[in-house]
């Protein structure tokens, strides 16, 4: 497991320098310079060339890349043209507000999505099962920013139960942060729910065919135990893997429920500094959602090697 | 390292028949079951009747389909949601179980009654150690606490026989071989001291000297428990071992019951006479027909009106057409389904035919139609200069030459695992060797397939055990045959389709059925679909993989007998793999003992089944069950072999580490010679011929014979 892990990592550093190099490529092909965009509008040639030679501009791209990365590793995001402060403290900002929203997101999906797909799989083709299948084909088929603007208007603009958007952190008191969060995070997870549902439910089928679940049962082991303890915890392996990712996904930002609800998180943060082309924001933010993701696959797998014996325990030769 | 034991549960004298119904453990009367399935209800037991004393164990034996599983799940409350019992009562001490709760029931599984299943691999959860699952049923059952149950699971681990038990109760499953995960099967069954067993094909998964150790355990914890069991399978040959009495399943009916000696020794009802006629034995060679039971069992969906063997029992009137069976026993309480019994007591199942086949022609003196030489094949290897991306890889197949004549049968013998397969597969070019050549005809296959020669290909077949795997379910017989004529060279539609009607009906099957889709066919039809199209390119020489290992006894004789008969028709060449000693003994000419990709003995049929013997040969030739032994007297000795371990690398003898008569550190650092006895019968051991020729036979009856 240990020699596992650190391959893995090894692995994780090695795409990690591959995904810097090339959002740094990328932003650079971007238009717009940097050097005038600092000087302004009007500022003359010469002020710009001062800015560029002293920002380092007009050296090679490698030389350009090797500053930058050597900044990251020390901990400099670099400084936002825009805003004209230092990334870091920025970035923080937006991605706990987008962590709160995925734990709380995750959660949710965690207790409902997989409650329901067990309880279908167990009561398969009966009246509970039929109910998850329809909910979860109308939250696949329906798109979030559908829902998203239905329960603005219903709950925000109508009933006036909640706020309409915006954030509220913690120190402002709990039912203030606990009310902005229930629109986003609702909308959030009616998709996610109606997907690991769904995936639950036919791997649990699956597992509850095998024979070890029957012969579970000829043990005279309570069907609780049986489903809970033989069947759930093998029908989760594939699930596992899909939450992880889905937790990746909204850390690194999501721009439409982000938008619609105005919560600041990873995802609007991006948006802005494309539109305002802060070069140094972009590359920061990308980085970090790239890294969010990198590392969301890899807790992935190793929480899946991890319930899986075969994977644990076969590393020497693997 | 060996244990040569007296057959226990065979030898101790049978108790007296079930006819105090009171003092039965278990009675099962009139049970009827019937599965809901899309088409209609399907009848999978129909007023099944029997009785297991304490003590007693009940062989359950019937061809798939029978209703055997269905019986024993019925017992465990198991049917799962299709199954219905639709009549009659369970007994187990004297109360019906199906008037208990469901949680009543479920407090006996486990405690009272418990199961070992077919598969153990399957049966075990891949998640959690051996350890927790053994100590299951003594939490749930007894009160123990995870922590209590340990010291008692190890216990249980060394009763069954593992000699590590702290380290092997913290394994996973995929961690222990197959005979150490059925012993951890059997360990939990045991944990609650239970009164009855649910054996379902305990040891069908395993290899045969695997088998018969787990066999040996079994009857000796039967005896030392006072254990009953219900023991279902489908070998008449491990109930003929270890049952005191046996109960045999037709069309969801029960047919015959009695004690084993009785029934196997002398069956009275039709179907049980052709189930023992139909065994292929080590005393029937190629010159003998099997014989078999025409036909296939039909599907029932509600209860019997004629008697259900009517269709395939040579001994049918009009009388069976029309009335059903009832089952009527007789004053040594044994019992039969059929009202011809007495009148047939004496009549043996017909002989499929009288006239022998021609006896093996001499060697030709002509050259090998296969001539394998030093074949070697290593899997997952990996060269590389960079020394951490070396890998060293699996030897399957370790310098192995042999030929094969033309007209010749090849058995290849030995357990899973020893290369059967690999070596099949690279005759045919189907796997690159890593070193060695192979050549077919005087021509070097693998380079000659390697450019593309179609006519090699054609002239070399393949049929393989899994037959429904084999044939894709969405094209119909006649499709799926089309392919290999076009490469045979035959263009014209017309033509092939007459192609196809004779293939058909060359390998017995109505040319019709050329219309029909894989699912539409049973087992055996399916394998005589694949002879078919091996058949349709025309060749001179087929590997059959295990060609009829996954089949019923009289469905395999039936193809035993088909290629019996293509061989003397044809002149095809067979390399006949298989782990059934029976089978080769039937069809092979000469044979191949393999260990761990090695041979480790080769010769005629008749020189292997005698001494002098390899000591593998031995260990395996002794383990075979047999229906003989009632009749002829006491049962040889058993040599019994350690549980298979993989085959050590480096020099030395590939059998060294499971040997009961390994010499010393010579078996270990030097590979064994090959010694040659008569008619070109040669061992590949360290202890010298004259020694070897020593050992009794395990056969003695074969000394009667030539
Ligand atoms: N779950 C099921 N649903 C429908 N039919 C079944 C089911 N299980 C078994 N059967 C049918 O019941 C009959 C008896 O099957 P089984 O008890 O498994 O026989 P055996 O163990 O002797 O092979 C067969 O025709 C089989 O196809
Ligand atoms: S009743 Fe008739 S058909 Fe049935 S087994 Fe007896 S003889 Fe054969
Ligand atoms: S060479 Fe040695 S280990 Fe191998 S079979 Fe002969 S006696 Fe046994
Ligand atoms: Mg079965």
């Amino acid at each position: 497991m240990l020699l596992y892990t650190l391959t893995r990592l090894a692995y994780l550093a090695m795409v990690l320098v591959v995904m810097s190099i090339l959002v740094f490529l990328v932003t650079q092909a971007m238009p717009g310079d940097v050097a005038s965009m600092i000087a302004g509008q009007f500022a003359s040639k010469e002020v710009i060339d001062a800015i560029t030679v002293k920002l380092g501009l007009d050296q090679p791209l490698i030389v350009q890349y090797g500053r930058w990365a050597a900044g990251i590793l020390q901990g400099d995001l670099g400084r936002s043209l825009v805003l004209e402060q230092p990334v870091a403290p920025i970035l923080m900002e937006a991605l706990s507000r987008s962590l709160v929203l995925a734990v709380v997101a995750l959660a949710v999906v965690t207790v409902i999505g997989i409650g329901a797909g067990v309880l279908a799989a167990v009561r398969r083709g009966r009246m509970a099962d039929q109910m998850v299948s329809g909910v979860s084909y109308l939250g696949i088929a329906v798109p979030d920013f559908f829902w998203a603007i239905v329960l603005v208007l219903i709950f925000g603009s109508y009933l006036k139960w909640l706020p309409t958007g915006g954030y509220a952190p913690l120190a402002d008191g709990f039912v203030p942060w606990a009310s902005h969060l229930v629109l986003p995070v609702v909308t959030l997870v009616l998709m996610l729910i109606a997907r690991i549902a769904r995936l639950t439910r036919s791997s649990m089928i699956d597992v509850l065919q095998t024979n070890y679940v029957k012969y579970a049962r000829a043990k005279g082991l309570p069907e609780k135990v049986v489903i809970v303890r033989h069947a759930l915890r093998n029908a989760l392996l594939p699930t596992i893997t899909v939450l992880a990712i889905d937790f990746g996904l909204i850390l690194g930002g999501v721009v439409v429920i982000e938008t619609v609800f105005s919560f600041p998180g990873m995802g609007r943060l991006l948006l802005f500094a494309i539109q305002r082309h802060d070069l140094p924001l972009i590359q920061a933010t990308i980085l970090i959602i790239s890294t969010a993701y990198c590392l969301a696959n890899l807790a992935a797998d190793l929480l899946y090697a991890f319930v899986n014996p075969k994977i644990r325990h076969g590393m020497g030769n693997a | 390292m060996t244990a040569l034991v007296p057959l226990s549960a065979a030898a101790s004298p049978d108790p007296t028949p079930a006819t105090a119904a009171m003092s039965a453990l278990l009675e099962v009367r009139n049970l009827t079951i019937n599965y809901a399935s899309p088409r209609g209800t399907l009848r999978a037991a129909s007023d099944v009747s029997f009785a297991i004393r304490p003590g007693e164990v009940m062989g359950l034996v019937g061809e798939s389909g029978s209703g055997k599983s269905t019986v024993a799940m019925a017992i465990l409350d198991l049917l799962g949601e299709a199954g219905r019992i639709d009549g009659g009562e369970i007994l187990f001490e004297g109360t019906d179980l199906r008037r208990l709760s469901a949680g009543q029931r479920r407090s006996l599984r486990g405690d009272r009654i418990a199961a070992v299943f077919q598969d153990p691999f399957t049966s075990l959860n891949p998640a959690l150690t051996v350890g927790r699952q053994i100590a299951e049923p003594l939490v749930q059952h007894k009160g123990f606490t995870p922590r209590q149950a340990a010291p008692r699971v190890e216990e249980l681990l060394a009763e069954v026989g593992i000699r590590e038990p702290r380290r092997i109760a913290q394994s996973y499953p995929h961690q222990l071989s197959g005979g150490m995960q059925q012993r951890v099967l059997i360990a939990t069954a045991l944990g609650c001291d239970p009164k009855l067993l649910i054996l379902d094909e305990p040891t069908t998964a395993l290899d045969v000297t695997v088998e018969a150790r787990i066999i040996e355990l079994l009857a000796g914890l039967c005896e030392s428990h006072h254990l009953s069991a219900l023991f279902v399978s489908h070998n008449l040959g491990i109930v003929n071992r270890i049952c005191n009495s046996v109960c045999v399943l037709y069309g969801s009916e029960v047919v015959e019951t009695g004690r084993t000696r009785d029934v196997l020794a002398r069956p009275v009802h039709p179907y049980t006479k052709g189930l023992v006629a139909a065994l292929p034995r080590i005393t029937t060679d190629r010159r003998h027909r099997l014989s078999s039971i025409p036909g296939t069992v039909s599907k029932l969906s509600g209860p019997p009106d004629s008697c259900v063997f009517a269709p395939r029992c040579p001994f049918a009137e009009e009388t069976c057409r029309r009335l059903p069976q009832a089952l009527r026993g007789d004053a040594a309480g044994n019992s039969v389904r059929c009202w011809k019994a007495e009148a047939l007591s004496g009549t043996p199942w017909p002989e499929e035919s009288t006239a022998s086949r021609p006896p093996a022609t001499p060697p030709a003196r002509t050259a090998p139609l296969v001539q394998v030489d030093a074949l070697r094949k290593v899997f997952g290897e990996r060269r590389s200069i960079l020394p951490w991306l070396r890998r060293d890889g699996t030897v399957a197949v370790d310098d192995v030459s042999f030929t094969i004549q033309r007209g010749e049968v090849l058995g290849v013998v030995g357990e899973s695992g020893s290369g059967k397969s690999t070596i099949g597969r690279s005759l045919l070019a189907l796997i690159e060797p890593t070193a060695g050549t192979v050549l077919f005809d005087g021509a070097d296959f693998v380079k000659q397939a390697k450019e593309g020669d179609r006519d090699l290909r054609r002239r070399a077949q393949l049929v393989f055990q899994n037959s429904a795997a084999s044939l894709n379910p969405r094209k119909t017989v006649g499709a799926a045959m089309e392919r290999p004529l076009v490469l045979a060279g035959r263009q014209g539609e017309a033509e092939r389709r007459e192609m196809i009607a004779a293939l058909l009906t060359r390998v017995g099957l109505p040319a019709a059925y050329a219309d029909r889709y894989p699912h539409e066919l049973s087992g055996g039809e399916r394998q005589r679909v694949n002879i078919a199209r091996a058949l349709a390119t025309d060749p001179e020489f087929v590997v059959c993989d295990e060609a009829v290992s996954a089949l019923d006894v009289s469905v395999q004789a039936n193809i035993l007998n088909l290629l019996a008969d293509l061989r003397d028709e044809l002149g095809l060449s067979y390399l006949f793999i298989t782990h059934d000693i029976a089978v080769v003994s039937h069809i092979a000419d000469r044979v191949l003992v393999v260990y761990g990709g090695t041979i480790c003995e080769e010769g005629p049929i008749g020189r292997v089944l005698r001494p002098p013997y390899h000591p593998y040969t031995e260990a395996l030739l002794s383990a075979v069950p047999r229906l003989s032994g009632a009749e002829d007297g006491p049962e040889p000795e058993r040599i019994l072999l350690e549980d298979s371990t993989a085959p050590p690398g480096g020099g030395g003898c590939a059998f060294r580490g499971r040997c009961p008569r390994k010499l010393g550190t010579i078996c270990d650092e030097r590979a064994p010679p090959v010694q040659t006895a008569t008619d070109g019968h040669r061992i590949a051991c360290h202890i010298p011929l004259a020694e070897l020729a020593e050992r009794a036979s395990v056969f003695p009856e074969l000394a009667a014979l030539h």
